[in-house]
């Protein structure tokens, strides 16, 4: 750590772990559901439950970015944050209009639609907040020295992120004029600017961990964040085949949706290239296998799995299935959560000044949580495809088809266990740190200028 | 390669020509979409009932145009499916109708509310979804010819296709809740037929199978159907007795 304002970062984290925690909470409420333990029914019915667990997770992931963001701001512009308190105000708040949210889901309060589910009223705070958020780091960025490729990147994502937000704040009578602005909102986030944000992350942690010069890496991230929007922008189109839009959005969603393993794969290679050119000096080698598995993940989960749906002669079939769980579960796992359990390997042992970077339990973590949510994936990769055959080939009755994939929510539930032990070492990786000390500010135990010295970057 | 600048001018340009592009499409779409979705037909009613939707999350179980959780059925054209009467009679104790299975919040919708619901889904059902939801390409290939003939909704009483069938099936066509009806006359007279759907819990006490209001001469008509198939269905292929549905089981 050089600033001593980065260290409002590790509460940002420690925000996201208890959250991420809760998430799977919920997450197993919806499996045993599924196969028809649905005791809890009364209290939380599937669709709290299921609100509660996507809600968690873009707001664990966005608290995620943020913590991301006040600590490589702060170190790209070479100065401390603009306004700490102001940081601290912004996190305090951002719980608590998630923990109202949450609260109002259990009393049936709120919106109603998919992933946009926060009650109206809520959705302003939210942007007073993300205003707080983009003001600061906007402010330090501005006043810094030069500003970096990586961090305008970063502060690209989070503004148009913040941007697009608003769409959603539309009210509208037609169903399908809601659903179609509604989209701005999820999948311009997730499939656009949501790539820009972890990009410039991944940028950053590439740069510090291989040592590999800032000028090679940028371009790429140049290339990489094009290709994503080349792609991205009109790949929107795939949400538009089946919800009352004209007949064009087939082909256009169909061709521009299909080039997005393009930019995820372009990642991958990166990544990838990079570690190799750079040796791999850095000391911190569990960031550097979750940055690389973040790389790869997310193309097999974003890039792959989707692709596998996306065409409408398949999607016309596989549209409103568990295929589509199938693909978001493994590709939030990798495009998002992965970058931000990357960032925060990186950063916990700079925050608190304990090397604890290739311990045992670190390096389980990683397997164990990646093994178990592609072992997830799979089951409901399984339980999808008998679903499209028996349901939407053959014609059989909605209920009828739910039973015959019971068994593979069982499965499921199994592999979700495993991918829990996974989180469960990461938080205990986590909590091991301890707290964030000044000890950690000492130049001669700041790690980071060892990496510095291995390979010295080129401004 | 490219230089650094040129891969900038790459990412700004390109994000410039397909956000340009993508904007023209939106407007040209939304000059479209009425059209497609006869929004002339959008009367107040419709939109109570689209807001009634969102009150109550029903997206977080159900899916409309595709789109929600998948936990509980597609509800595009779930009238033209179902009909009215059915969807009335569900609302009213959701739990009722499918007894023991997955099971749905009972919202409590006053009559004018259930109607504004129902308003909305019909609305919906009309929307140009460019093929969606597909008929099941697989099915006519794998039902034999002649219980098609039986099968076929277009032979049933209206009332029978649209309520019984959510929880019966005939010739493979219907839910799995309550037993197959294909073989029904071999175990019941008529009279214990007209009996038994005015008022099952006479015949057997504690049966989860529902009173449906309907007049004498409807009901009759549903025997009479029933009691028809015993002409028309064949016995099943390879001696293969009909397949036990989690009802016949718990009896």
């Amino acid at each position: 750590m050089k600033y001593k304002t980065q260290k409002i970062a590790y509460w940002f984290f420690a925000a996201a772990m208890g959250l991420l925690a809760l998430q799977i909470v919920y997450g197993f409420i919806m499996g045993f559901a599924r196969i028809g333990m649905d005791g809890l029914h009364p209290w939380i019915p599937f669709n709290t439950a299921r609100a509660v667990h996507t809600n968690l997770l873009v707001v664990w992931l966005l608290c995620g970015f943020m913590g991301s963001a006040y600590f490589i701001i702060p170190e790209e512009s070479g100065r401390d944050l603009e306004w700490p308190v102001l940081a601290w105000i912004q996190l305090i708040s951002l719980l608590v209009v998630g923990v109202i949210a949450v609260g109002c889901y259990h009393f049936n309060i709120w919106e109603g639609r998919k992933f946009l589910e926060i009650p109206r009223p809520l959705d302003y705070l939210v942007v007073v907040n993300v205003l707080m958020f983009l003001a600061n780091i906007g402010v330090t960025l501005w006043k810094g020295t030069h500003p970096t490729t990586t961090a305008l990147v970063l502060y690209m994502g989070l503004l148009f992120a913040a941007l697009l937000y608003l769409p959603g704040m539309i009210q509208e009578d037609n169903q399908t004029v809601d659903s179609f602005y509604r989209w701005w909102v999820v999948h311009l986030w997730v499939e656009g600017v949501w790539e820009l944000i972890m990009g410039g992350i991944l940028c950053f942690l590439l740069i510090k961990l291989t040592g590999v010069d800032r000028e090679v890496i940028e371009k790429w991230l140049y290339i990489i964040v094009g290709l994503t929007f080349l792609s991205g922008i009109l790949g929107t189109g795939h949400h538009y085949y089946f919800i009352g839009t004209p007949r064009y959005w087939l082909v256009v969603g169909g061709i521009f949706s299909a080039l997005e393993p393009l930019a995820f794969l372009g990642m991958a290679v990166f990544a990838i290239a990079m570690s190799r050119k750079g040796g791999r000096r850095h000391p911190n080698r569990i960031a550097l296998t979750w940055s690389l598995g973040c790389a790869v993940m997310s193309f097999v989960g974003a890039g792959f799995l989707g692709m596998a749906h996306t065409l409408p002669s398949i999607n016309r079939f596989t549209h409103g299935t568990l295929i589509t769980a199938m693909h978001g579960h493994m590709a939030f796992w990798g495009a998002y959560a992965m970058i931000v359990l990357a960032m925060i390997a990186y950063a916990l042992p700079l925050l608190t000044g304990r090397r604890l970077w290739d311990t045992p339990a670190a390096n389980w973590a990683f397997w164990t949580s990646n093994i178990g949510m592609t072992a997830m994936t799979g089951a409901l990769a399984v339980a999808g495809i008998t679903q499209v055959n028996l349901e939407r080939r053959i014609g059989l009755d909605f209920m009828a088809v739910q039973h015959e994939i019971e068994m593979h929510f069982v499965g499921f539930l199994l592999a979700a266990a495993l991918f829990t032990i996974g989180i469960g070492l990461f938080l205990y990786t986590f909590w091991r740190h301890g707290l964030p000390s000044q000890e950690a500010m000492a130049p001669e135990s700041a790690p980071d200028t060892l990496a510095a010295d291995l390979a010295p970057e080129a401004r | 390669m490219l230089s650094k600048s040129q891969a900038r001018t790459f990412f700004l340009g390109g994000t410039g020509v397909f956000a340009a592009i993508f904007l023209a499409l939106t407007v040209d779409s939304m000059k479209r979409i009425p059209a497609l979705t006869h929004a002339d037909q959008l009367t107040e009613s419709v939109v109570r009932g689209k807001r009634l939707w969102e009150a109550n999350n029903c997206m977080g179980c159900h899916t409309l145009f595709g789109e929600g959780a998948y936990y509980a059925p597609e509800l595009t054209q779930v009238v033209e499916r179902r009909g009215k009467p059915w969807i009335r009679l569900f609302l009213k104790d959701p739990e009722k109708m499918f007894p023991g299975e997955r099971r749905m919040v009972n919202y409590r919708f006053t009559d004018a509310q259930t109607e504004d619901v129902i308003a909305f889904l019909d609305w919906c059902g009309h929307v140009n979804l460019q093929g969606f939801p597909p008929k099941p390409p697989l099915r006519d290939l794998l039902r034999p010819a002649a219980v098609t003939a039986s099968g076929t909704a277009a032979s049933q009483p209206e009332l029978f296709r649209t309520i019984c069938i959510a929880c019966h099936s005939v010739g493979g066509v219907g839910g799995v809740v309550g037993p197959a009806l294909d073989e029904v006359y071999r175990r019941k007279t008529r009279d214990e037929m007209l009996v038994w759907i005015a008022d099952p819990q006479k015949l057997k006490p504690g049966t989860p199978m529902p009173v449906i209001e309907m007049t004498d001469a409807q009901r009759a008509e549903i025997v009479d159907y029933l009691l028809d198939l015993a002409g028309r269905t064949p016995p099943p292929a390879n001696g293969r007795p009909t397949p036990k549905t989690p009802a016949e089981v718990y009896e």
